[in-house]
């Protein structure tokens, strides 16, 4: 999947990685199979049919005369010549071993009840096999579509409704990428409360009207496009980078957030206003720009493992106070 | 060698599921229609002795219209029947004829499934056979 680096995010699929050639033949063959088993039935169900019809003719015809000069058969191999008597008196089985003897009239009205019924069948199972069929020429013009090497192209609206190209990808894609925007607001959230809560114990306020002015126009952002994938790199970057300096919680979150910040070309101006500089952290990756404050009020430098464990005493009580978050479990 | 092995191992398998089994299977149907003959002339042979134990010459019977509707039927004489002797042809006998030719009927039939019991037997062990090459094949490296 590429990603277009343009205003809208567009994704380019080729289908036949949606739906590889071989199984959507697969597929179809399966259809196919069922598609052939359903026509047996119908065949099968169409000669029922008609034997009905055939039947009601001839007994409509039998009272016509006495008797009927005919072969008697005894047994399937041999025949005796005889009559056939009382014509007008039928014989028909009811199922389970239970017969009436019914005149010829009657006997028709059985069977014409009969035939109704095999009919419903019949247009049961030809709505079945019309289904069936549509599946199957889907699953064909997919299978030629992917062999074909189509692509699909899938442009985002502004407010990250996904377009509607192929209503089943659509779905799935539409799924993903919700889940992931939800997930990062989440985290997001989750940062916020954590920074709010160690603030509010340890550091001095200003900072924290600091971060949260930080942290809204990170997240007015956020509502509007964001590169969602780049933005979870950041995230996960991070703790990584840092996994030395547990300490540094509130450091961490601001520099990671600082990172998404910085990484959003149109924030970037915005959020150097409001975070003057009141301490320093170098940090040995890049920053683009001004360095990069946080929110100690104290001037901790350099993410020496010493310093990260005193302030990991401090912040210790501070964290046991409140319940640990995911995200910093997932740093630890 | 060991892929070889494999090859040829998957021919033999394939031989088997490919031509041998649906060959058996062939013949054990050939072989339940000749069977199912053999039962309806004996059945027929019984009836034909019963008639004759009870010197019965008028019948009463149900006869089969289709879709099971039956109506009556009667036989004033029953000492004329006509036998299916094959090729489509039906032929007029009397008791003892018919006896006679139900019982040459019979011996060819028994003979026909002897045949085919034969034909099963051998096909079985070809399958057989094959098994064994097979495991042949894949018990020596094991060794």
């Amino acid at each position: 999947m590429a990603e277009n680096p343009a205003m809208k995010k567009g994704t380019v699929t080729p289908i036949s990685s949606l739906f590889p050639a071989e199984e959507a033949h697969k597929a179809s063959k399966r259809v196919q199979d069922t598609i052939a088993e359903h026509q047996e039935q119908l065949d099968q169900l169409k000669g029922f049919m008609n034997e009905n019809t055939n039947l009601i003719n001839l007994v409509q015809k039998l009272p016509d005369e006495l008797h009927h000069n005919i072969m008697v058969p005894f047994g399937k191999a041999a025949f005796f010549p005889g009559r056939l008597i009382h014509t007008n008196e039928f014989m028909v089985l009811l199922g389970v071993d239970h017969y009436v003897e019914r005149t010829s009239k009657q006997t028709i009205d059985i069977l014409k009840r009969r035939g109704k019924g095999l009919e419903n069948q019949l247009e049961s199972l030809k709505a079945v096999m019309q289904d069936l069929k549509a599946e199957a020429s889907f699953f064909e013009a997919t299978a030629s579509d992917a062999v074909d090497g189509l692509v699909e192209i899938r442009e985002d609206y502004a407010e990250e409704s996904p377009s509607e190209v192929v209503p089943l990808a659509n779905n799935t894609k539409a799924a993903i990428e919700d889940d992931e925007y939800a997930r990062i607001l989440s985290r997001i959230a989750e940062l916020e409360q954590e920074e709010e809560a160690e603030k509010a114990n340890e550091f001095n306020r200003d900072n924290q009207i600091e971060n949260d002015l930080a942290c809204n126009t990170i997240q007015s952002f956020t509502d509007q496009e964001v590169r969602s994938s780049k933005v979870e790199d950041a995230i996960l970057q991070s703790p990584s980078k840092d996994g030395s300096s547990h300490g540094k919680g509130p450091a961490l979150d601001d520099y990671s957030m600082k990172k998404k910040v910085l990484e959003l070309p149109e924030v970037k101006e915005k959020v150097q206003a409001p975070v003057t500089a009141d301490n320093k952290v170098s940090h040995p990756s890049s920053i683009p720009g001004s360095d990069s404050s946080n929110a100690f009020t104290g001037s901790i430098v350099e993410h020496a493992p010493d310093i990260g464990k005193n302030s990991r005493e401090q912040q210790t009580g501070a964290r046991s106070s409140k319940p640990v978050s995911r995200f910093k479990m997932q740093r630890k | 060698m060991n892929s070889e092995l494999q090859e040829k191992v998957g021919r033999f398998e394939e031989f088997i599921d490919q031509r041998l089994k649906p060959d058996l299977v062939h013949a054990i149907a050939e072989r339940d229609k000749v069977f199912e003959q053999q039962k309806i002339f004996s059945d027929l042979r019984r009836n034909i002795e019963n008639l004759e134990k009870n010197c019965v010459t008028s019948l009463r019977t149900m006869v089969n219209l289709g879709s099971e509707v039956y109506m009556q039927a009667d036989v004033p004489d029953t000492r004329h029947i006509f036998v299916d002797v094959g090729l489509g042809f039906h032929v007029e006998f009397t008791w003892p004829e018919a006896l006679n030719f139900i019982s040459e009927r019979e011996e060819k039939l028994a003979r026909q499934i002897e045949e085919y019991t034969q034909l099963i037997a051998s096909i079985k062990a070809q399958i057989k056979m094959v098994h064994e090459g097979i495991r042949e094949l894949l018990e020596l490296p094991v060794q």
